[in-house]
């Protein structure tokens, strides 16, 4: 605080003695153009799809068990950018029955895990496991600005409670994915 | 204290600044997928213990060893447990159905029975699935279809178990009536449905 009232001081000095010499020497008046760039990150647009991973039927129809081929394409976050240094952090929900809810059935399950993936903003790919207790790998860091695209993927679909569980009928199930950047300090 | 005041707004502008760089933006992405109505039934097999005068199978045919005793030609008992790995995710229902209600015989044409002997053979078939248990007597009086329909008003998986048992001296007629020579069968369905 005390260092603020010896700038002021210092600054209207200076302003009076500016003043002074215009009147006295005609020099041209020097003057400062300034800006600045905020801290600012976008997560661009989504362009594929409607914006939703349409995985599709869960279950090989002649066991009743998880497909082990299942896939959706990935979407890209286009024009995304970060004036500086920025997070990025993905996390995910499991794929849960909407309509079958409570617990299910000895032998059944209503509720699939899979991993999430974002790539191409940082050296290290953004990853969450809905299964896993912690994901570390799910917030990666990026020094310096940057402009680009992210690719969110998603796969390794595995059944909640073990791959001998089949899955309860439900013409839904639903999870997300959610890509968070942020400027970081 | 114009400049003053000015100096001060400008120091309070750049916290807001560092406001707005901080919110985070974000991009939610739905995950949306299906898990339809399926029920399937995986071939039959014979269960460990409880296998008297059966051959087993071959492929879906249950062969009895001796379908009479040979000193008095009644019928001689004989069981057998057969297990299908099955599966429905959804409420549904299993019809055990016996074509012909017992065991008749195979022949188009068979003889007309002479009076004293047996001409089928009864049998009952008892099915275990899930919590639900069912019970079907083929008691071989009329040769017609003969069925059992059992509710499952949840989605079972894992094993369904029927035992084929045959008493010693079954008939269609009286007890231990001798059985008219020829070749028996019947054949049973199991299927599983939406209810």
């Amino acid at each position: 605080m005390k260092f603020v009232s010896l700038g002021l001081t210092a600054l209207l000095a200076a302003a009076s003695g500016a003043a002074s010499a215009q009147s006295s020497s005609g020099l041209p008046t020097p003057f400062s153009v300034i800006g600045n760039v905020p801290v600012l990150c976008t997560a661009g647009t989504l362009t594929e799809d409607n914006g939703v991973f349409a995985v599709g039927v869960l279950v090989d129809l002649s066991t009743g068990l998880l497909r082990h081929d299942l896939s959706a394409p990935p979407k890209v976050l286009h024009g995304t950018f970060c004036t500086s240094r920025s997070t990025i952090t993905i996390e995910a929900t499991a794929l849960i029955a909407q309509a079958s809810t409570g617990t299910p059935p000895a032998g059944f399950s209503n509720s699939v895990d899979f991993t999430a993936k974002a790539e191409g903003w940082t050296p290290s790919p953004a990853v969450f496991t809905t299964s896993a207790a912690t994901n570390p790998n799910a917030v990666q860091t990026r020094d310096t600005g940057f402009t680009g695209d992210i690719t969110v993927s998603i796969g390794d679909f595995t059944t909640v409670g073990g791959p001998g569980l089949r899955l309860v009928e439900d013409p839904l199930y639903q999870g997300a994915v959610v890509v968070t950047l942020a400027a970081a300090n | 204290m114009t400049l003053r005041l000015l100096l001060l707004l400008g120091a309070g502008a750049l916290p807001a600044a560092a406001g707005a760089q901080v919110a985070p933006v974000t991009r939610s992405v739905p995950v949306t997928a299906s898990a339809p109505p399926v029920c399937a039934i995986r071939e039959p097999i014979v269960a460990a213990g409880g296998q008297i005068n059966f051959r087993g199978l071959n492929g879906n045919t249950l062969q009895i060893d001796h379908l009479v005793d040979p000193h008095t030609l009644a019928a001689a008992a004989a069981s057998v447990n057969i297990t299908f790995d099955a599966v429905c995710n959804y409420p549904h229902r299993l019809i055990l159905e016996a074509q012909n209600n017992g065991l008749w015989q195979t022949s188009q044409r068979p003889p007309d029975a002479p009076p004293g002997f047996a001409y089928a053979v009864p049998y009952t078939a008892t099915i275990d699935w899930g919590v639900e248990h069912g019970r079907l007597e083929a008691d071989a009086k009329v040769r017609r279809i003969a069925d059992r329909s059992i509710l499952v008003d949840h989605p079972t998986s894992g094993e369904i178990t029927i035992r084929l048992e045959i008493d010693a001296g079954a008939s269609n007629t009286q007890a231990n009536a001798p059985l008219l020579a020829g070749s028996y069968g019947d054949t049973l369905r199991i299927t599983l449905e939406p209810q």
